[in-house]
């Protein structure tokens, strides 16, 4: 196993840059996960470190080496594709194979290896078919044991999961977790699904727009995005974004909706607020961190449920303010009706704000 | 709850009847162009063995009195001239028809896969310019060609064939090629250039197996169009030994007296091995032309 650095990463096709001055590195044994919207460079990067299309400039740095210019398979590496690319003429075994056999092993020792996969991966009875006969979660379990027979220094995933069903995929995200647990590996992994970076990463990485957004654990993106962007993708249902206006008076620092209500802010937010380089400010809040009143309580807002959706063990709750659609989760056993007047109660500890004009979080420092 | 009970089934037979009738239709016309296309051809069998007299009767005879295999005797024979003949032009045409179908592949092969997974200046340019050739009648390019031939030593030569074959067959072979390049995910050669192969290993091992079916119909393709072709052979070759068969039969025959039995023999063996090359390979032709036209 070994790390990876990728530093001031740039690709560009013609005028557009794909990838925008990426700089991160994946630590020995590190579940590293790369999410982000489609488009938004993530499977680009990947391409970029498997070397499968050229860097237009930066570095990439697996274990102790440079591997800029080296070849997909001088890089020690293996890659797990979203459509899997299993070989279709060759049979599950010579799947497996097919890495040992380019690198030359020996006969015995490249069977040794395979049925070794093939055990830990629970397929033995499947080596002799064809990968047209196979499910789509045993396609998937073949493709991961191609990629773990040969031992490399990084596995390098491509939404390995996002062609299974819901079920399975559920399954198989606790199996690649599994996997990583077991062989320590160190692992870039690339999804659009916000829900298996934060289960699955130790590390996630959110793009956009072919630029890195913020590179943390899971937890602290979750607890603290740096932008608007990463705010809204990550968690689910997205984080509620209302824009306001900030005001001081008599000292005391207030967000002003055009629709006519105010919410007061706490000391802390407010030194937040004087931060904003604008008098437009973004609150954020969490559907878990927005209280619902069925009657008026002070500091609450009043708002008018638009939808509800229960869940079974949750029920979410949806209504405007300022224009945007707030999120809030309640307990099943209050009942809202659609258009029934609420009330809502924003935790002042665990808001977020952000400057309305450069959409960076605000500090309190 | 009764009538829906009575309704529904007189409905079905209505409908199954209406289908009936379509499908007869489709039977018989089906019948009528099997009709049409194989007469012409047990005619020709018939006809190679009957003796000269018989083939010339009228009323003909549906089924020769005395069945005979002597035109076909005649034609293999390289005792006689007529065997010698024969035997050569059919030679002279294997032999272009199959250096065409090797060179065929040799050049498709690696520019349908430039086509499909390289993106370089002029690709598009190049790629409907090939497609263009094949909106001409070929004849138009007879005098160029032949001029040209000329202006490179090549008149009288089969290589003139080749070349000229092979600008006419490599368009479609291309085309039909790429089409299945197309259809290869690239993530199968990435897969393989991760797993330790070279681009070029990736290709031979896990592209060009997967193409075979494609390669095949293109080398069918190739073969039948250079066996087949009559009017440049015509117009290039003029020696008698350096003749293919298409040239061959019709100059032969129309020199000596017209044996009908004879020119029918030589008919039916020209035709003899694309019938066989097609029915050997005919379920890779099939899929290698539906083949990109339904998702998989």
């Amino acid at each position: 196993m070994a790390h990876v650095v990728l530093k001031d990463l740039v690709k560009t096709y013609g005028g557009f840059k794909a990838v925008n001055n990426v700089s991160l590195t994946v630590n020995d044994g590190e579940f590293v996960a790369l999410v982000g919207p489609s488009g938004c460079g993530k499977t680009t990067t990947l391409n970029l470190v498997a070397g499968l299309i050229p860097i237009t400039s930066g570095d990439i740095v697996i274990g102790d080496r440079v591997v800029n210019d080296l070849d997909p398979k001088d890089r020690d590496i293996a890659m797990v594709f979203q459509n899997y690319a299993l070989y279709p003429q060759k049979s599950v075994y010579k799947n497996l194979a097919f890495p040992l056999q380019m690198r030359k092993l020996p006969r015995d020792e490249i069977d040794k290896k395979v049925r070794e996969a093939a055990r830990v991966l629970d397929m033995t009875q499947l080596l002799e078919r064809k990968p047209r006969e196979l499910s789509g979660g045993q396609q998937q379990r073949v493709a991961l044991g191609r990629a773990l027979v040969r031992d490399p220094a990084v596995f390098l995933m491509d939404e390995p999961l996002s062609n299974l069903d819901a079920k399975l995929r559920v399954q198989m995200r606790s199996e690649i977790k599994r996997f990583h647990q077991d062989l320590k590996a160190t692992i870039i992994y690339v999804t659009h699904d916000q829900l298996e970076a934060v289960t699955m990463a130790d590390r996630m990485a959110v793009m956009n727009g072919g630029y890195l957004q913020q590179y943390d654990s899971p937890a602290q993106v979750f607890a603290h995005p740096v932008n608007m962007f990463v705010a809204s993708f990550i968690g689910s249902p997205a984080m509620s974004l209302i824009p306001l206006e900030a005001s001081t008076a008599n000292g005391n620092t207030v967000l002003t909706s055009a629709e006519g209500w105010s919410l007061e802010l706490s000391q802390r937010n407010a030194r937040k607020v004087q931060k904003a380089t604008t008098r437009k400010v973004v609150l954020g809040a969490r559907h878990s961190t927005i209280k619902l009143h069925k009657s008026a309580v002070p500091g609450a807002i009043p708002a008018k449920a638009y939808t509800v959706e229960p869940t079974g063990d949750v029920t979410f709750v949806q209504a405007f303010l300022s224009g945007a659609i707030v999120n809030i989760s309640v307990s099943p056993n209050i009942a809202v009706k659609p258009d029934e007047q609420i009330w809502l109660e924003f935790d002042q500890e665990r808001m977020h704000l952000f400057d309305g004009e450069t959409e960076m979080a605000l500090e309190a420092s | 709850m009764s009538t829906i009970a009575e309704t529904a089934p007189r409905g079905q037979t209505r409908r199954r009847m209406r289908v009936d009738g379509w499908r007869w239709a489709g039977r018989i016309f089906l019948v009528f162009m099997l009709l049409y296309t194989a007469l012409p051809m047990i005619w020709m069998l018939i006809t190679s063995i009957k003796s000269g007299f018989a083939a010339m009767q009228f009323p003909p005879q549906w089924w020769p009195d005395e069945p005979t295999l002597a035109s076909y005797q005649k034609l293999l024979d390289p005792q006689n001239s007529v065997g010698q003949d024969f035997l050569r032009f059919f030679w002279n045409s294997l032999y272009v028809s199959t250096v065409t179908t090797i060179l065929s592949v040799i050049v498709a092969v690696p520019a349908a896969y430039a086509f499909s997974r390289f993106t370089f200046p002029g690709r598009n340019f190049l790629f409907f310019a090939v497609l263009l050739r094949n909106m001409f009648p070929a004849v138009i390019f007879l005098v160029p060609l032949f001029i040209l031939m000329r202006a490179l030593g090549l008149v009288n030569t089969h290589g003139s064939l080749i070349l000229t074959y092979l600008t006419f067959g490599l368009p479609l072979a291309i085309w039909l090629l790429k089409g299945f390049y197309d259809n290869i995910p690239v993530q199968l050669e990435q897969a393989a250039r991760i797993d330790g192969a070279t681009r070029f290993q990736a290709f031979i091992l896990i592209v060009m197996p997967l193409s075979t079916p494609g390669i095949i119909a293109t080398a069918i393709y190739s073969f039948i169009g250079a066996w087949n072709e009559y009017i440049y052979a015509y117009t290039f070759l003029s020696k008698n030994e350096q003749l293919t068969l298409p040239v061959g039969i019709q100059r032969f025959f129309s020199e000596n007296t017209t044996d009908f039995p004879g020119l029918m023999a030589a008919s039916f063996m020209m035709s003899v091995p694309v019938v066989v090359l097609f029915l050997v390979l005919q379920r890779y032709f099939v899929r290698a032309l539906t083949e990109g036209a339904v998702k998989h």
